[in-house]
């Protein structure tokens, strides 16, 4: 079941046109990348979906209930994560969140062992100071806490992870890893790492649109141009080899780096054969041979070139 | 209601952890002390300070001097510190962003302005309790009440004007989102409001006179019937407040 649909949206900032028809879904109990540039529209849509922004088009349906903007009905089944999520500073955590409870209305009996729970998940079962001096990496595992506090069927967060240092950000995903099955998770990033170590299934937002879309595998079979990156010792040898190899009419592309060369070849067997042939032919010794797989960051260059 | 009770409590906490509610009830209770005391030893104080040999004859000091002095220092610092303390109110929730966790977990947007509104009354209400209560009691020991009249309305009065002041800050933010926002709001409303009171037939229907007229009411200087129409104008002028807060609110992007 798709527990997110969005069909058609458009929005527009004054004659900038963030998003243009923008449609895609989400499956239950997935975690969805959501990749863009920034500046892509990201946030923007995401806003959209929990009725803070108005859409000028189309619509979009949380568990198939439509969202209206401005009513936050729908939102009782979303937990949101905000890019910077801002507290009251001069509150404690578990004050925070037993506010937040309250406004959801979790009964009292069940509120303080949930409480309790979550903090636990995401590490400040300790942190009992005000927020006020909470660093960062504290207040976004703070901001999951809250998200998570109405056992949301949709959990959203924007950038999670992009202001973090790599323990910070190794314990968020971690976190997000952990929820999976509970919930679904959309997250939105330009931290392509993250996306390949977590998610099932992404959708790269540009101009608007979603350009590529799949499972990770799916979308690296698709573009299953491999390449192979050579290295030599001096840039004789690499013009020797260079001549050597393009005799081959299997190549669409040669690039040449600082030291070497990557070549790309839709035959990579072919191709590797090729190269140790010349290797061995013009008596060169390189310092390093790779195949390079398709990465989700050289599908991003493409998609975003 | 549990969400009414739960952000009412959060506004009250909020109050008190950033001393915004210490800070204008001791402002009130302050005034509450100097306004009979400054009453009772002004003619000494002026006395003393004239050079010798040369006398001035100032009449006994009265009960309604002290309620002068109550509504100088209430109608003119206190109402400035009551617009100053809570000009934030909504404009920092959208400064800081911190509405947003809150409304993206599903509370009704109404419901944040309604217990905004009912936080900052109880605060000013309070405030203003203490400081009647106050110079009630000195002003009742050193003078007698006779000759004070319409005491209660008059200091309704002001009591309301002080209401139509929070619901024009919360309006003022929600409209510009920024504290300059609100403070230049509500000031441009309450100077709009001064300069019509310059001519005298608009004073029965101008929420100013509530904080103006109210010594004149005591010594039966100013009608009572003006000044419960011009009460009557200002409650209807909070409620277009209110109600404007929350369509604008309502319709606002977050």
């Amino acid at each position: 079941m798709d527990i997110l649909q969005i069909d058609g949206i458009s929005k527009q900032f004054g004659t900038n046109k963030v998003i243009d028809r923008l449609s895609f879904s989400v499956k239950e109990g997935s975690i969805f990348g959501f990749i863009g540039q920034n500046g892509a529209g990201k946030t923007t849509t995401m806003k959209m979906i929990l009725g803070l922004l108005k859409i000028d088009q189309g619509e979009i349906k949380v568990c198939g209930e439509k969202v209206t903007y401005g009513q936050n009905k729908t939102n009782q089944m979303i937990g949101y994560l905000p890019d910077v999520p801002e507290f009251y500073n001069y509150m404690k955590p578990k004050e925070y969140l037993k506010l937040c409870g309250e406004i959801t209305g979790i009964p009292r009996t069940e509120l303080d062992n949930k409480i309790s729970e979550l903090l636990n998940l995401v590490g400040l079962i300790g942190a009992n100071k005000k927020i006020g001096g909470f660093s960062r990496g504290m207040k976004q595992r703070l901001g999951i806490a809250q998200a998570l506090l109405n056992e949301p069927k949709l959990l959203i967060c924007d950038e999670p992870t992009s202001a973090l240092d790599p323990i910070g950000r190794k314990e968020i995903l971690d976190i997000l890893e952990r929820v999976k099955g509970k919930t679904t998770v959309i997250f939105s990033t330009h931290i392509l790492s993250d996306v390949e170590r977590i998610c099932d299934e992404i959708a790269v937002l540009h101009d608007g649109k979603v350009a590529l879309t799949g499972t990770i595998a799916q979308l690296k079979a698709r573009h299953s141009q491999e390449g192979l990156q050579i290295e030599f010792l001096t840039l004789n040898d690499r013009e020797h080899f260079l001549n050597c190899i393009s005799t081959f009419e299997k190549i669409n592309q040669i690039k040449e780096t600082k030291m070497g060369l990557t070549l790309f070849s839709e035959e990579i067997h072919l191709l590797q054969a090729k190269v140790f042939e010349c290797i061995m032919a013009e008596h060169i010794l390189p310092t390093k041979i790779e195949v390079l797989e398709p990465s989700i960051e050289h599908l991003f260059m493409e998609v975003v070139k | 209601m549990n969400a009414f009770i739960a952000f009412f409590k959060k506004e009250m906490m909020e109050s008190i952890r950033t001393y915004k509610f210490y800070i204008l009830a001791v402002v009130f209770v302050l005034f509450g002390f100097m306004n009979p005391i400054i009453a009772k030893v002004m003619p000494d104080l002026l006395g003393s300070l004239l050079p010798d040999g040369m006398t001035i004859t100032l009449s006994e000091p009265t009960a309604l001097d002290a309620w002068g002095q109550f509504y100088k220092n209430g109608s003119q610092m206190g109402i400035v510190i009551l617009v100053v303390m809570f000009s934030g109110i909504m404009a920092n929730e959208f400064a800081k962003g911190t509405l947003v966790n809150i409304l993206t977990k599903g509370m009704a947007r109404p419901t944040v302005i309604f217990s905004k509104l009912a936080a900052a009354s109880i605060q000013w209400t309070i405030s203003y309790l203490l400081c009647i209560v106050i110079t009630y009691g000195y002003t009742a020991y050193f003078w007698t009440m006779a000759g004070v009249e319409n005491l209660f309305i008059s200091l309704l009065g002001l009591w309301i004007f002080g209401e139509l002041m929070i619901s024009f800050v919360i309006l003022g933010g929600i409209l510009f989102r920024s504290l300059y926002g609100s403070l230049l709001f509500t000031g441009g409303l309450v100077v709009a409001m001064t300069i019509l009171s310059i001519f005298p037939q608009t004073s029965s229907f101008n929420p100013v006179t509530l904080s103006t007229m109210n010594l004149a009411l005591l010594t039966s200087g100013y009608e009572v019937s003006k000044f419960l129409s011009a009460s009557l104008v200002t409650i209807v002028g909070m409620i277009i407040s209110i109600f404007a807060s929350v369509v604008v609110f309502n319709k606002k992007q977050i």
